[in-house]
């Protein structure tokens, strides 16, 4: 009836022709696509394979999944996989029309956790590969928010991040990874004294102070799941007086970040982006580089053979504080919605077949989230994985604040500005005001 | 119509009552605007106003909240920051872009050489789209212009303005204006030219200097189209979002971050009806200024 209506609104707008000729033409596709949206509900005929709808939006990875639909379409006939590369706004878009994807693999972030939240993915907790995740990476998910008695999402790839450092300039300059804070500063002063650069900031971009210094130096000594927990529970109270809040627990470690980013960067770390970052670090103008593994990838264009490592950056002096950043890269989903939750289900058990789950995480530099799988083999983030074995892990602590509240941009001017404390108290604020809308 | 005060009563009003009947076929001219107006603009208008009562973040259920979300809104330190910035950085780039363009235009309606070729260099400006020109302007303000001021000793120079708090704002309304002057430029210029030669004429007669010809004569026959480009300008500036995008996306910290950036940040941070308060407020805002400022330039100039 809608559609039918439209379109004849449609069909008068292109009577009048004259000057709105390309404009009734644009009604006219309105009316043709509203009309398309009422005909999705019809399915195939029983001979034709099912269609499963893949979201896969990894731009780097795109190469590898392309190939895992491929042989999984080759390999039977009940089922055609296909794969939609769109990207996330498309995904919303599409959950706000009621035809959601049958299958989601995606970066797991607050954008996708409102799906999560409002209960709109299906319950996958009685799946194989369910059964096989570390139960460990449980509050990691958790954290992001969940529905009550559903498992909404998997994680399939894990991500770890800390520093990345130049080998080479350490063995030129006899130094061992840091791993208490008078250790670090130890080594940042020798590296100085030499006429190197310690590390190499990029703070034009404000995600890369948001994700490397901001987020190491919280998580380094802080306990990120309790402190977001604690925060949560005091809601609207958040401020000054409240027991749990930005201005009171991360003051302290704030100050140790502003002590590197004032003293230990190159001068004009103001001006640089994330670009500018990789390719000198590359050139070996900084020994250590607050980025994630993504960036060894363009690290290694500019300096195919440079010898680089990754270790955690310590910010106490109790080496059993070492830690590493994680996020889940990658979760799989299946929505509540989605017409082919069948053969959507299949297709996750495909995907996490040991072969195939390793073989991509081994490609993209990630670790395997299921509880037998062998660690990654690149050398340059062995040195992260001790610590991911270990459960030594914390979530960002910008990845956790709603995005609502512009936390990178916070970062970003703490460090330029030298002085935590206003944009602390502006965290708080945000945050109680947060609380009181939802 | 005009004519109507030559013919004497019976004439006058035949020739009125028929040009107040309008012909149907008009109406139809108007429908397909009519129709594509009100499904783009004001049906979804008027939905996000409804959602701003409620708390919905775009998808799933809701439920109405009535005005707390304005309550928020009002006093969101980044909100009310967001349009102190919007405000002062609109009033500062309609008063730099209508003076440049002002004297721009004077000079290039005189009589100089290559005029016809430096009015075409002046107005590509216009013609490049203001994403690619943040991002080259962002390359300069980035690395162009700290190496100059190093290699003369500039000290301000040296580190980049984007990078200042307290100046990005200034690097802002610069590239802003650079591409805003070609507009405001040519309809001076076309305002220039229009002025007929025989007052300048009279004015020499009457002994009138250069400057006095300037403020006498030239700028008074110009304030329509003064008032033309400080209303469009300044409504242009109010949405700016481009250009701000790319050289500081709202940086250094929050600085630079205009009205339209933060009601878009409300879509992808699942904020949606928090900022469709902040829209709302912005529309009634938008259209008070647009009544006063209507009000002001209708006595004085033929708008």
């Amino acid at each position: 009836m809608r559609a039918g209506t439209r379109r004849t609104t449609a069909a008068r707008a292109r009577a009048s022709a004259g000057p709105g000729r390309a404009a009734s033409a644009v009604a006219g596709c309105l009316g043709i696509a509203l009309a398309g949206a009422l005909l999705t509900g019809c399915g195939p005929g029983d001979d034709e394979p099912e269609t499963v709808r893949f979201t896969f939006s990894k731009r780097e990875a795109i190469g590898f999944m392309t190939g895992v639909v491929d042989d999984y379409n080759a390999s039977q006939d009940d089922v055609e996989v296909v794969l939609d590369t769109s990207g996330v706004d498309v995904v919303s878009a599409s959950f706000v029309r009621g035809n959601p994807p049958d299958l989601m693999l995606a970066n797991y972030n607050m954008e996708v956790s409102r799906f999560v939240e409002r209960c709109t993915l299906s319950d996958l907790s009685d799946t194989e590969a369910a059964g096989g995740v570390r139960e460990d990476l449980q509050p990691l998910m958790d954290q992001y928010g969940r529905c009550a008695g559903r498992t909404s999402a998997l994680p399939y790839s894990v991500m770890a991040s800390a520093v990345i450092y130049n080998k080479e300039i350490f063995a030129a300059h006899d130094l061992e990874v840091p791993r208490t804070w008078s250790e670090l500063l130890d080594v940042a002063d020798t590296l100085q004294d030499a006429g190197v650069t310690p590390f190499y900031g990029t703070f034009k971009d404000d995600w890369t102070v948001g994700q490397g210094w901001f987020d190491y130096a919280v998580g380094g000594q802080v306990d990120t799941l309790g402190f977001f927990d604690r925060l949560a529970a005091e809601g609207t109270d958040v401020g000054p007086g409240s027991a749990t809040s930005f201005q009171q627990d991360l003051a302290e470690p704030l100050a140790r970040m502003t002590e590197l980013t004032t003293t230990y960067v190159n001068d004009d770390a103001a001006s640089r982006a994330y670009g500018d970052g990789n390719l000198a670090f590359a050139q070996g103008k900084a020994a250590m580089y607050l980025q994630g593994p993504w960036a060894l990838g363009e690290i290694a264009k500019t300096s195919p053979d440079l010898d680089v490592g990754t270790f955690p950056l310590p910010m106490t002096e109790d080496p059993d504080d070492l830690k590493v950043r994680v996020n889940v890269d990658l979760a799989a989903m299946i929505p509540q919605g989605a017409a082919h939750p069948e053969a959507a289900r299949d297709f996750l058990e495909h995907l996490y077949r040991p072969e195939i789950i390793e073989a991509y995480n081994e490609s993209q530099l990630g670790f395997t989230p299921t509880a037998d799988a062998p660690p990654p083999s690149d050398p340059r983030i062995e040195g992260m994985t001790r610590y991911y074995d270990a459960g030594q892990v914390y979530q960002g602590a910008s990845v956790l604040v709603p995005k609502t509240i512009p936390v990178f941009s916070y970062a970003q001017a703490i460090v330029l500005d030298e002085d935590p404390a206003p944009w602390l108290r502006s965290l708080d604020a945000d945050w109680a005001r947060l609380a009181m809308r939802q | 119509m005009t004519t109507t005060t030559a013919t004497p009563t019976g004439g006058d009003r035949l020739v009125r009552r028929r040009a107040r009947r309008v012909e149907p076929v008009y109406y139809l001219f108007l429908l397909p605007s009519l129709v594509l107006f009100t499904l783009a603009i004001t049906v979804p208008g008027i939905i996000g106003i409804f959602f701003s009562f409620t708390n919905s973040i775009g998808i799933g259920d809701w439920e109405l909240v009535g005005l707390t979300n304005y309550v928020a809104a009002l006093s969101d330190p980044a909100i009310v920051q967001s349009y102190l910035f919007t405000f002062g950085f609109s009033l500062v780039t309609v008063l730099v872009v209508n003076v440049v363009a002002f004297g721009l235009a004077v000079g290039l309606t005189s009589r100089i050489r290559m005029k016809v070729g430096l009015r075409a260099v002046f107005v590509i400006p216009m013609v490049v789209s203001g994403i690619i020109i943040a991002y080259v302007f962002n390359f300069l303000f980035s690395n162009s212009l700290p190496a100059a001021g190093q290699a003369l000793g500039i000290g301000f120079l040296e580190t980049s303005l984007l990078a200042n708090p307290d100046l990005a704002w200034t690097a802002i309304v610069v590239v802003t204006a650079w591409q805003a002057i070609p507009g405001a430029l040519l309809i001076y210029i076309a305002g220039l030219l229009a002025i007929p030669g025989d007052v300048y004429e009279a004015a020499d007669i009457d002994g009138a200097g250069r400057t006095q010809r300037l403020t006498r004569i030239t700028l008074p026959l110009m304030t329509g189209y003064v008032a033309i480009n400080v209303i469009l300008g300044f409504k242009n500036f109010l949405n700016a979002y481009d250009i701000i995008v790319g050289l500081t996306g709202g940086g250094p910290g929050t600085a630079t971050r205009s009205i339209a950036m933060t009601i878009i940040s409300g879509f992808n941070g699942g904020d949606y009806a928090y900022q469709m308060a902040n829209a709302t407020i912005f529309f009634v805002v938008a259209v008070l200024i647009a009544v006063a400022q209507l009000t002001m330039t209708r006595g004085r100039s033929a708008l």
